[in-house]
């Protein structure tokens, strides 16, 4: 035995001595036995959405992370409950070469004992996956996808949705406009299908909260003369009225740059850039935010949390509280509690639930500014029956998804 | 002795803005506010509610406790790593103890000469020796642990971990967590009825307090608040204060704006008082008669009377003032 081993196997001894006389003072029930308890998290190599954003080759605007380390603060948080829980929970990465490995892959994994799943991937990788595992012992955790129609006409039963919606995050837009009376507005939409994408769910809010459209302008990025109609930003926003706020779609984040002082009047920007709809921002301060960004800033070397990091780590907690608050490790007693009224806390302030009839997380979305959240929504006096946080995103009659009935 | 109190806090307000109070003051009424972002202790006079000093500290100082004689001041502040010790007589920050990351809530055991800090961002709770200023121990916790409560007999120890629902009971001698119970989502700060029995723990974000069996140490049962006209999902307990005969509860409700005046006994809600906005620490005077409130997002303490379970008056502090402690 060299002297290292000897110092470590006595410091072990010192430990038991110390754990038998803590027994011995006030006699604990014996703890049930820990058992390994597996949650996979599933990404994609190569996956575009996480290709660095740049203006030129060594100009990166954003980096844009894989929120792998949102999982770790999750599964650091979990440790403690040990004890109480029986289970060690543990991250098994899986990294794919392509998104068609999936499917099997998850398969794979469920029949070797898997029963969560963290699923980070671009949505169309969902619906092989959602055939998949139809009818399976299986919850996989969307935390990164926020598509409508992954929600709306996927509408898969062993999917749960942490990411908010489109939906929901362009509703927290709105209303807070609306809170503010700004009522008009002047939308800007870039080429993608994706632009498409966001520009529809922010009509619908406008429209569900009363709101009025003052021109919809489609863009292009460029600087050719020839297409100033559709590249400038004072002639797209020269509509011969006024309006309250500019809403940029850009997926591309390079025509959204050169909106804010550019338009013909002065108006704030909002959507892609100046005031983003999100999950989380790394300057929430209510709610324990400071110590839940100081915590991802220790596990990442200092970057700053966003809103896949906080989805992955809340889908890990709302795995680890349905065992902890159904105190059982049984599939279906901790689905049930997934899906039932129970509450998750999310550093947002409102009580989280998961919505039954598609699955999606309810809660309050931040509306950030670069340095600030300016307001978290649902907004004050936008009521609902039942749930405030149901303001935002696919009430119960506002979705074909029915996975209630 | 309360008019010779009440002499003194005179005096000491008339005094102060030139000199300091004569070395040995007590029972001076001061009212002394921990503001978590402009880095200072508000000190107010008790009759006049004016600031009588306005005294720096190291940052982000939350919770305060007094020594047994009151010569001392103890304040813990969250981002130096420290509890700086205040000169009661001398209004001044005469030394400063190590803690642990981030502390946030401590008790004393001035029995065992012991302070119990709760840090925060280091997941753990010390265990310092006061007068050596070192630390005997640092017991891991679940994250975020806050409240920190420690029985007269000095043998047991509670506090609670914010993250992890829990509260855990700790031999201060080993220095282990020896058992576990489940409470209410995001468990904050203490209060314990004086028979010993019971340990009461506001739960922040199930808007609740939890009511602990310490002889069993499991759950024994809990109690919903929803002030008139205020929404379920605003109701945050954090502060707790109890009477010295057991009998009345005082709640904080955080974003809800108000506190709740239970009945011990009978676990039921009296009556609730407006405050200010996310209420968090509250004080209850030595008579009993009078709460002060911290309104973290007012910048301002309110003060309750205790009889009419109504507001007299809330007076500017610093900014996002943690609690507040009295000098009597």
């Amino acid at each position: 035995m060299n002297k290292m081993t000897r110092g470590i196997w006595i410091a072990a001894a010192i430990l038991a001595g110390v754990s038998a006389r803590a027994q011995a003072q006030a006699p604990a029930p014996a703890p049930a036995p820990v058992k390994p308890f597996p949650i996979a998290y599933v990404e994609i190599d190569g996956d575009p959405r996480y290709e660095p954003l740049r203006v030129f080759e060594r100009l990166v605007l954003k980096t844009r992370d894989r929120p792998f380390a949102g999982a770790q603060a999750g599964i650091e948080d979990a440790a403690p409950l040990k004890r109480v829980t029986g289970a060690d929970f543990q991250l098994r990465r899986m990294t794919l070469k392509k998104a068609e490995e999936m499917a099997p892959e998850v398969i794979r994994a469920i029949d070797s004992g898997v029963a969560f799943f963290l699923i980070d991937a671009p949505a169309e990788a969902f619906r092989a996956l959602a055939a998949a595992v139809k009818g399976r012992e299986v919850l996989l955790f969307n935390i990164s996808a926020p598509e409508d129609w992954l929600r709306r006409d996927l509408c898969s039963a062993e999917i749960i949705h942490a990411m908010p919606s489109r939906a929901q995050l362009m509703d927290g837009l709105v209303q807070y406009f609306v809170f503010r009376k700004w009522r008009d507005y002047l939308v800007l939409q870039g080429p993608s299908p994706e632009d498409a994408e966001v520009t529809a769910a922010f009509l619908r809010s406008a429209k569900k909260f009363g709101a009025r459209i003052a021109a919809h302008q489609k863009f292009i990025t460029g600087s050719d003369p020839r297409q100033r109609e559709s590249n400038n930003p004072a002639l797209l926003s020269a509509i011969g009225k006024d309006w309250d706020v500019t809403f940029v779609a850009d997926s591309a984040f390079d025509f959204a740059r050169d909106v804010s002082y550019r338009t013909v009047r002065a108006r704030p920007v909002a959507g892609a850039i100046d005031l983003e709809p999100a999950a989380w921002h790394w300057t929430w301060e209510h709610n324990g935010a400071p110590q839940v960004n100081s915590h991802f800033g220790k596990i990442t070397g200092g970057r700053k949390m966003e809103s896949a990091d906080w989805a992955a780590r809340t889908a890990v907690k709302i795995i680890v509280q349905s065992a902890l608050r159904s105190r059982s490790l049984d599939f279906e007693t901790q689905r049930g509690f997934i899906l039932g009224p129970g509450v998750f806390d999310g550093d947002k302030g409102l009580a989280m639930s998961v919505r039954p009839w598609d699955h999606q997380l309810r809660q309050a979305i931040l509306l950030a500014a670069p340095y600030s959240v300016i307001a978290s929504a649902p907004m004050e006096g936008f009521l609902h029956r039942l749930n405030e946080l149901d303001t935002l995103g696919d009430d119960e009659a506002e979705t074909p998804c029915k996975l209630s009935r | 002795m309360r008019i010779l109190t009440s002499a003194l806090a005179g005096a000491a307000f008339a005094g102060l803005a030139a000199a300091p109070l004569p070395a040995g003051a007590k029972d001076t009424g001061l009212i002394f506010v921990s503001n978590e972002k402009t880095n200072n202790l508000i000190i107010l006079d008790p009759k006049t509610l004016k600031v009588v000093k306005d005294l720096k500290v190291s940052r982000r100082p939350r919770d305060m406790h007094f020594n047994a004689e009151h010569t001392l001041l103890y304040v813990a502040c969250g981002d130096d790593d420290v509890i700086d010790v205040i000169d009661v007589a001398t209004l001044a920050v005469v030394s400063k103890i190590a803690t642990g990351a981030s502390p946030e809530t401590f008790a004393i055991d001035e029995k065992r000469r012991r302070i119990y800090v709760s840090n925060e961002e280091g997941s753990s709770l010390s265990v310092i020796d006061i007068d050596k200023g070192i630390t005997i121990h640092e017991v891991p916790t679940g994250a975020e642990p806050e409240g920190v409560y420690v029985h007269e007999d000095g043998k047991s120890v509670y506090v609670t971990s914010e993250v992890s629902d829990l509260v855990h009971l700790v031999d201060p001698d080993s220095g282990a967590v020896l058992q576990d119970v489940v409470v209410g989502t995001r468990p904050r700060r203490f209060a314990a009825t004086p028979d010993g029995r019971e340990l009461w723990v506001t739960t922040e974000l199930s808007g609740e307090v939890w009511i602990i069996d310490r002889a069993k140490f499991t759950a024994s049962g809990k109690i919903d608040f929803l002030p008139p006209g205020m929404r379920k999902t605003d109701v945050t307990p954090v502060g707790i204060a109890m009477t010295k005969d057991g009998k009345t509860a005082f709640v904080t409700l955080g974003h809800a704006s108000h506190i709740a005046f239970v009945d011990v006994a009978s676990r039921k809600t009296l009556g609730y008082a407006l405050v200010g906005k996310r209420s968090w620490g509250i004080t209850l005077s030595k008579d009993e008669k009078t709460l002060y409130v911290a309104n973290g997002l007012g910048d301002d303490v309110t003060i309750v009377d205790v009889a009419s379970r109504k507001a007299i008056t809330s007076v500017p502090a610093g900014r996002i003032p943690w609690g507040v402690v009295i000098d009597e």
